[in-house]
């Protein structure tokens, strides 16, 4: 097993141990509710980083194809894969988010920028899925999802990173609302938040690459 | 290469085409027509929210629906067209096009609109027309630029007439939120400057489509 693998099982080993027992901030409302920044918000970081490495690979894959030279498909299926395994971790975001939301805010759903975010993100990528299954040419169905992978990235990124800074919000980090930075002036949530995103961004990546290998062996049976 | 007179030679086309046939956006003008009379028959004194919803979603299907047909020729006349002009100026050329009949169809849906249901009852104030009309065009432009795209995927997928929906909708919501407070703030009737940083953001979504159009365009011609 590769170093990094083993690294990114230490650092979500140990912020799950960490951030259930380590000592929080004391907060009215929020109370221990804070504990959801080591488990909530690393999803999304991980799930920008896989749809950005799925970015990554359509571009590759775009460019493969020039000069006379042979498309390579592999490329496309490992761009599928990470968009997959994202939208896995953005549900997982989701969820985190609305017990914490039912906790805090008490409702599960509101009609809120970052919320709104995420429904279209899903809506974007199960589009992309749809647009594959729809399409027989294996050629042409990379081609054609990879254009949209790009088109729709560049899109989704003005919705959920441009938008929600010019409306109001109730996220912790929006509309004057406290986010981290501004709870823990002792630095001790820091030292268990940076390791859990990096460690489930590893997680993320080693569990994109075994489907991409698994699909590869489909492909070849 | 860019050449403005292959862009001219398509706009000029498609628009030529869309007059002869009956099929053309006189559908698309009976489309939205019917459906702002439907609206009007369902709902009575809309508050300003209400209206806004509405109106928009009139717009953006009607936009859609325009644009669903944007490069729907078969392949005989594409290996034509492909002779005469290359990927950038055909994406161009029907971006033109398109946005051309959306802001049409839209102007005149939204006199449909104002005839039929009128404006919403905002009583301390009148709503001075001009803003809230270049609110709408640069709005549906912006639209229509992004649907011209997902129109050109849409078309190289045989036989499956919802996928084009169910990849723009979601990919027109930014353009749809700001184009929705742009005419919000002018049916308030706020002043021009405030309202003119939005309209910088409408037409930066169009800029943006159409860059994005641009770059990725030739790979999707490519067959």
């Amino acid at each position: 097993m590769k170093a990094w693998k083993i690294t990114g099982i230490i650092l979500v080993a140990y912020s799950m141990y960490a951030g259930l027992t380590f000592d929080v901030p004391r907060l009215v409302i929020l109370n221990e509710t804070i504990r959801n920044l080591y488990f909530h918000v690393p999803m999304w970081f991980t799930m920008i980083a896989l749809l950005g490495n799925s970015l990554i690979q359509s571009i590759r894959f775009l460019r493969s194809g020039q000069e006379g030279r042979k498309v390579n498909l592999s490329l496309d299926l490992k761009a599928k894969n990470f968009a997959e395994v994202a939208m896995l971790f953005s549900l997982l975001g989701l969820f985190t988010g609305m017990i914490w939301a039912k906790a805090t805010w008490g409702t599960y759903w509101t009609s809120d920028p970052k919320l709104n975010g995420t429904a279209v993100t899903l809506l974007i990528y199960l589009a992309y899925f749809v647009l594959r299954s729809s399409i027989e040419d294996l050629e042409k169905k990379a081609r054609l999802s990879s254009v949209y992978n790009v088109f729709a990235f560049v899109l989704m990124i003005v919705f959920i990173g441009i938008l929600p800074r010019m409306t109001a919000s109730l996220h912790p980090g929006n509309g004057g609302n406290p986010a981290f930075s501004n709870y823990d002036l002792d630095d001790g949530m820091r030292m268990v938040f940076y390791p859990a995103v990096f460690g489930w961004i590893l997680i993320g990546w080693w569990i994109s690459l075994i489907r991409h290998r698994l699909d590869i062996l489909k492909k070849e049976k | 290469m860019l050449r403005a007179k292959a862009i001219k030679t398509i706009f000029l086309w498609d628009w030529e085409l869309q007059y002869r046939r009956s099929s053309g956006w006189f559908v698309s003008l009976l489309f939205s027509a019917v459906v702002t009379f439907l609206t009007s028959l369902l709902i009575k004194n809309p508050t300003a929210n209400t209206w806004l919803a509405l109106m928009w979603m009139i717009l953006i299907f009607s936009a859609l629906q325009i644009a669903s047909k944007a490069f729907s020729a078969n392949d005989g006349q594409y290996y034509y067209i492909n002779q005469l002009v290359n990927p950038l100026e055909l994406l161009i050329g029907k971006s033109l096009s398109t946005s051309f009949s959306t802001l049409l169809i839209s102007l005149l849906s939204f006199l449909l609109f104002y005839i039929w249901v009128g404006f919403p009852n905002i009583s301390d104030h009148q709503t001075p027309l001009f803003p809230l009309l270049i609110s709408i065009s640069l709005g549906s432009v912006a639209l229509s630029f992004t649907l011209s795209f997902t129109s050109a995927i849409a078309s190289k997928v045989d036989g499956n007439t919802s996928l084009m929906s169910i990849l723009s909708i979601p990919l027109l919501l930014p353009t749809l939120l700001v184009s929705l407070r742009a005419s919000k703030l002018a049916l308030l009737g706020q002043s021009i400057e405030q309202i003119y940083p939005i309209w910088i953001g409408e037409l930066s979504l169009c800029g943006l489509s159409l860059a994005l159009g641009a770059i990725l365009f030739p790979y999707l011609w490519r067959s």
